[in-house]
């Protein structure tokens, strides 16, 4: 409980500081100071700035709030998509059960970096940055449901032949109030689910930016960030520039393990 | 004159080759309180399941007729079926702890109940959820309807099952063993509460149990159930009469002679009949 609410309040700490960097430094992410290209710590650039002279730390920030709403939402819509077909697999015929847990074998099965760099390779060059992080988002969303529909149709099937399950038959049970009834008892295996989705499509799309498939430019990403750094020596000099990922995804896994023990 | 009849069972069973109910035969008048006993194994859970149309969800075919109100059931579609569950004939099982679903509140239980046969009418489930939560003898504050199934004692569980039976008013209620998992005093004052209540809305009764002491406290007649088949049915006042070797063996396990015990309920009942009278 205590690990949790660390967790909790350095998570929105550093949200905050996010937010109050980016909205009050009056820089915009994509602003360019010509005077100022790959500058050291300064006055008016207090992380200094990139190879295009954007100031490092509105980017970073930035970054951080994009990365981690994409994420949030994509893990959310994993998750529900995961609930979903669970649910439908573990409550209809038997032969549908085993049907659908098929495909989500073949989808687990998939290469799936290679399947993201495939779509992502698609999309035409003139797709727009929001788009690109959009879709970015979405295929990680698409691509994360089928582990976790495995739990939760294992899950529900045994909450479908529980006594309680055959006394709410007995007592007229709607087919549709099916899922008001099992899904309470999912939250425990829902919520690590949900938890761990989140780090996980972070650090995702952060190797898909690495190899320029991720977020497009002039949206900052962490993945981004990596690419433009692909000089060694500026890595040396800048490699403080991962901490706050490294400490997101610590928070977001701290979070995640006390969650389930709980 | 014909009698009218409530239920006409007439039902065969398996799972897979096993078959389980091989002759099960039994009617239900209105208002009726009809026992069936049997050892464990002897198929009365099976029964239970086929009479709810549930028997598929472990695995088992029914072949057969259940006529209710005339009506087979069994050769109605699962829309229909589901209709009738809870609302014309309802269940009390077995185990009251794992009956209840573990993450609802109790308040949750009877709106997802009430919601499965009536639409809307919030002031009509309250008026009515105080009315059963009043008739089993439990709280009606909201305090206690927040509480979840692991809240409330095992006897406070077992009312509330009692109360979901009774929700709609059906005109069968069928008793799964409602006192085997209490202690002797509740035991028999789930018993009391039941007899009371079935009298009360004239609501017939399928009591099943192996408890002969509940069984005459209870019913008016009983049916033995043996190795899937019912191979004797009496009235109770004359199980002394009783012939089949299995129905002896029953009496015979009895802690007294069932002479004294329905002489105890004969008196008991006058007892009873001269209090309220």
């Amino acid at each position: 409980m205590r690990f949790r609410s660390i967790a909790g309040w350095l998570l929105l700490a550093m949200v905050l500081i996010a937010t109050a960097i980016v909205t009050s430094s009056g820089k915009a992410i994509s602003e360019q100071d010509r005077n100022a290209v790959l500058e050291g710590a300064s006055h008016r650039h207090p992380a200094g700035t990139d190879s295009l002279g954007r100031d490092r730390i509105v980017r970073v920030s930035a970054a951080f709030l994009l990365s981690l709403t994409g994420a949030v939402a994509a893990s959310f819509i994993s998750t529900a998509a995961a609930a979903g077909v669970g649910l439908l697999a573990a409550f209809s015929t038997a032969g549908v059960g085993t049907l659908t847990m098929l495909v989500c074998d073949v989808f687990l099965a998939l290469p799936w970096l290679f399947l993201l760099m495939m779509v992502r390779s698609m999309l035409p060059l003139s797709t727009s940055p929001a788009d690109s992080a959009l879709i970015t988002f979405v295929v990680l969303a698409a691509l994360g449901w089928p582990a976790c529909a495995r739990a939760v149709y294992q899950g529900a099937l045994r909450l479908r032949n529980s006594e309680w399950m055959i006394h709410a038959r007995a007592g007229g049970m709607r087919i549709r109030q099916i899922p008001r009834q099992v899904l309470p008892n999912l939250l425990p295996l829902l919520l690590p689910q949900f938890l761990i989705c989140v780090p996980a499509f972070v650090v995702a799309e952060a190797n898909l930016g690495t190899l320029g498939l991720g977020v497009g430019e002039p949206l900052p990403s962490w993945g981004g960030m990596l690419l433009e750094l692909g000089n060694s020596a500026i890595l040396m000099q800048t490699a403080w520039v991962y901490l706050p990922i490294a400490v997101l995804v610590m928070a977001l896994l701290l979070l995640e393990s006390t969650a389930r023990e709980a | 004159m014909k009698r009218h009849l409530l239920l006409k069972v007439d039902l065969q069973a398996r799972y897979g080759d096993r078959a389980v109910l091989k002759d099960v035969r039994f009617e239900l008048e209105p208002g009726e309180a009809l026992a069936l006993v049997g050892t464990s194994g002897a198929g009365k859970s099976t029964i239970v399941l086929s009479l709810l149309g549930l028997l598929p969800w472990r695995g088992g075919t029914v072949k057969g007729e259940v006529l209710l109100d005339g009506l087979n059931l069994l050769t109605l579609k699962e829309r229909e079926w589901r209709k009738r569950r809870g609302y014309r004939i309802a269940l009390i099982p077995q185990s009251p702890m794992s009956a209840l679903n573990p993450p609802l509140s109790l308040l949750t239980h009877f709106a997802h109940a009430w919601k499965a046969h009536n639409k809307g009418g919030q002031s009509v489930f309250k008026e009515r959820l105080n009315t059963v939560l009043t008739e089993v003898q439990l709280p009606i504050d909201p305090e206690f309807l927040a509480r979840r199934p692991s809240q409330i004692s095992v006897g406070q569980a077992q009312r509330v099952l009692i109360a979901l039976a009774l929700l709609h008013r059906p005109a069968i209620i069928i008793a799964d063993e409602p006192t085997s998992a209490l202690d002797p005093v509740t035991q028999n004052q789930i018993v009391e509460l039941l007899r009371h209540l079935t009298r009360l809305h004239g609501t017939a009764l399928l009591y099943i149990s192996h408890d002969l002491v509940s069984v005459v406290q209870l019913c008016d007649r009983m049916a033995v159930l043996d190795a899937g088949e019912i191979v004797e049915t009496l009235a109770v006042k004359d199980l002394g009469l009783a012939r089949h070797p299995m129905t002896r063996a029953l009496l015979g396990a009895l802690p007294v002679p069932v002479d004294v015990l329905l002489e105890c309920q004969r008196q008991s009942g006058v007892k009873e009949f001269s209090k309220s009278a």
